[in-house]
């Protein structure tokens, strides 16, 4: 089903006409908005948590009220693992849920602890040589059966998880088709961790420390093993879902955990690796980035033009990433997850302006929250967010000032210097 | 053989810096000095990583390096024998599990010379208070990384005002989304935006 409806009088194409101009760096009719809601709809909603994530119909419930009292917006973000164990199929780590281990009314909270073993490092390599385009799968499956004891690495854990897999995604395909006949687009139909960050994960950060020491090379080789698997598993989640384009979360790149240095050289070839794979199979990836990414903006420049989208969460420096990266990907964010808590709508309004006027200049921009709407956001501040595309970033009515973006190098702020008192050091809500 | 530890430490050598410590122990060196020279290893680590010269992975395991080595050393440290510079309570707020920040400030605090009491994460207003009232403690740190640990936060500062040791001690507050506003919001006296932040604070209010 195709997106028809315009959302707002002044509109002049649907949400996927201007999600889809927005990434392929054209000016489209105005910013796109993706306000990545979803813990925050169980608390707009009054339920809980643990509900929000096993009821789909409350889920659907409680997203239709942030909808009807907050929207419309553009660009629908869908999370929510009707299972635990879903969770891990995307983030390897052990996790305390609501409803299970945690109150109901909590967010889930994963935990620091090793689940994959050094020599995990070379079985990736053994499956890749023997089933180079199914490597997700197995990877994914050892480490949920270690996360979670209800699931084992065998026929019957697999032809369990399949199941859940496949109930997860009839009801993520129902909600993509709701979202579309309200004139709402779908972000993405899959939402893959990018594997050196997957590593990272599932190692627990004290031992990746300790491989990155002692065993820098096994990290970046296991890597490059898994992008095969991982580009199959995007084309045929993405097929199913009927949304050409991939959430590639990078949650562990930014200068905030490791060195530019490590990034580059153990991090970024897979990663690159992974999306030219996808813009060359016709998916557009979004890079997922949290932490700070100042110094590895030159980086994302090698990838290709026009087809990706890097999505930041408050740390890095939009502006300094629009000067630096703009005539290349889509930028996306960053509206911090304290401001949205505890700021007022009126700075929540400024903030979104100074957005649209400088990171949406010439197009290329996607409104949203860093990271995620937190969810003790003020219902006012999220409103005053996703209202502030209409008010101020309609192309035909805004006179464009400043350079275009990649030629204002000497206006760049200085590595490290934060944009604002809104600015976070590291992490989601 | 005290300057060697502290190199080996400081360029973050996990294995060789045991080896060090234990050959060191065996030759019957002075516990303390030995101690001394993870320090100083540890301060180059803290400098390093305030220069953008060593990341996360480098604190991360220089800290555990230093316990490794302490937990070697602590048999033959006499109890009395290190005096601490003062006394701090650190924990992750109620509600949040997150810990590697805490985990690596408590690390540098005791590498500084503070007694650390670590009372862990998801840590009830109630605890802090009852461990800062048992302990004497000059200071309370607490981290968080949720959003949602903004109102714990503020919580534990209030609870620590009720029981009326909030003039006694300092409370600094740590973690990703922390900034001046939090502060605010918290009621607390500083924030620190990484541990080297956190060990200056501890050098103001206790010296």
């Amino acid at each position: 089903m195709k997106v028809t409806k315009l959302l707002y009088p002044k509109d002049t194409m649907t949400a996927e006409e201007r999600l889809q101009a927005a990434i392929n760096l054209q000016v489209p009719d105005r910013v796109p908005s993706c306000p990545f809601i979803y813990y925050y709809a169980a608390f707009h909603a009054g339920i809980t948590v643990h509900e929000l994530w096993s009821e789909p119909k409350k889920y659907r419930q409680a997203i239709d009220g942030c909808y009807r009292d907050l929207g419309p917006w553009d660009v629908y973000y869908p999370v929510n693992p009707l299972r635990p164990e879903l969770y891990t199929f995307i983030m390897p780590m052990k996790a305390r849920w609501p409803g299970i281990d945690l109150p109901p009314d909590s967010i889930c909270q994963l935990l620091e602890e090793e689940i994959m073993k050094a020599e995990d490092y070379e079985w990736i390599g053994e499956l890749a040589r023997k089933i180079p385009r199914l490597t997700y799968i197995p990877f994914f499956m050892r480490m949920i059966s270690r996360a979670w004891d209800d699931v084992d690495e065998d026929a019957r854990g697999y032809v369990l998880m399949l199941s859940r897999l496949v109930w997860n995604f009839a009801n993520w395909r129902y909600d993509f088709e709701q979202m579309k006949k309200r004139g709402t687009t779908v972000l993405y139909g899959f939402l893959p961790e990018a594997a050196f960050d997957t590593f990272s994960l599932a190692r627990g950060f004290l031992e990746f420390s300790r491989d990155l020491k002692k065993r820098p090379r096994d990290i970046a080789r296991a890597a490059d093993d898994l992008t095969e698997g991982y580009l199959f598993a995007c084309r045929l989640i993405c097929a199913i879902m009927g949304v050409k384009r991939v959430e590639v979360f990078v949650h562990r790149s930014s200068t905030d955990f490791i060195s530019p240095q490590a990034f580059r050289e153990l991090s970024f070839p897979s990663l690159k690796a992974l999306v030219e794979k996808l813009v060359a199979a016709g998916i557009n990836p979004i890079l997922h980035c949290d932490g700070n990414w100042d110094m590895n903006l030159e980086a994302l420049r090698e990838l290709p033009a026009g087809n990706c989208v890097v999505q930041f969460d408050g740390p890095t420096d939009i502006f300094l990433a629009k000067e630096i990266i703009g005539d290349r990907m889509c930028i996306m964010g960053d509206v911090p997850a304290d401001l949205l808590a505890l700021g007022s709508p009126t700075e929540v309004d400024e903030y979104c302006h100074r957005l649209i006027e400088e990171v949406g200049r010439g197009g290329g921009y996607i409104m949203g929250a860093g990271c995620e709407i937190p969810p003790n956001a003020r219902s006012e501040n999220v409103k005053a967010m996703i209202e502030s595309v209409v008010k101020y970033s309609y192309y035909h009515e805004r006179r464009e000032t400043g350079p275009p973006a990649g030629v204002a190098a000497a206006s760049r702020k200085p590595y490290g210097e934060k944009n604002g008192p809104f600015a976070r050091e590291a992490g989601c809500s | 053989m005290s300057e060697r530890i502290a190199a080996l430490i400081a360029e973050v050598e996990e294995d060789k810096t045991l080896e060090e410590v234990r050959r060191a122990l065996d030759d019957g060196a002075d516990p303390l000095s030995l101690v001394e020279a993870l320090r100083e290893g540890m301060s180059v680590v803290g400098e390093k990583y305030e220069a953008k010269e060593y990341f996360l992975p480098d604190l991360i395991l220089s800290a555990e390096i230093f316990k490794e080595a302490i937990a070697l050393i602590e048999p033959r440290l006499k109890s009395d024998s290190i005096s601490a510079r003062g006394t701090v309570v650190i924990g992750t707020a109620q509600g949040d599990i997150h810990d590697i920040g805490k985990n690596i400030v408590a690390t540098m605090l005791r590498c500084n010379g503070y007694e650390v009491h670590d009372l862990g994460v998801d840590v009830p207003p109630g605890a802090f208070v009852e461990k800062a009232a048992q302990t004497g403690a000059g200071m309370v740190a607490i981290s968080g990384l949720l959003t949602l640990a903004f109102d714990a936060m503020r919580d534990t500062v209030d609870a620590l005002a009720e029981a009326g040791l909030r003039d006694r001690l300092k409370i600094i507050i740590g973690g990703g989304p922390v900034n001046e506003k939090v502060l605010d919001y918290c009621g607390a006296d500083a924030y620190g935006k990484d541990p080297s932040e956190a060990v200056r604070l501890a050098e103001k209010h206790l010296g």
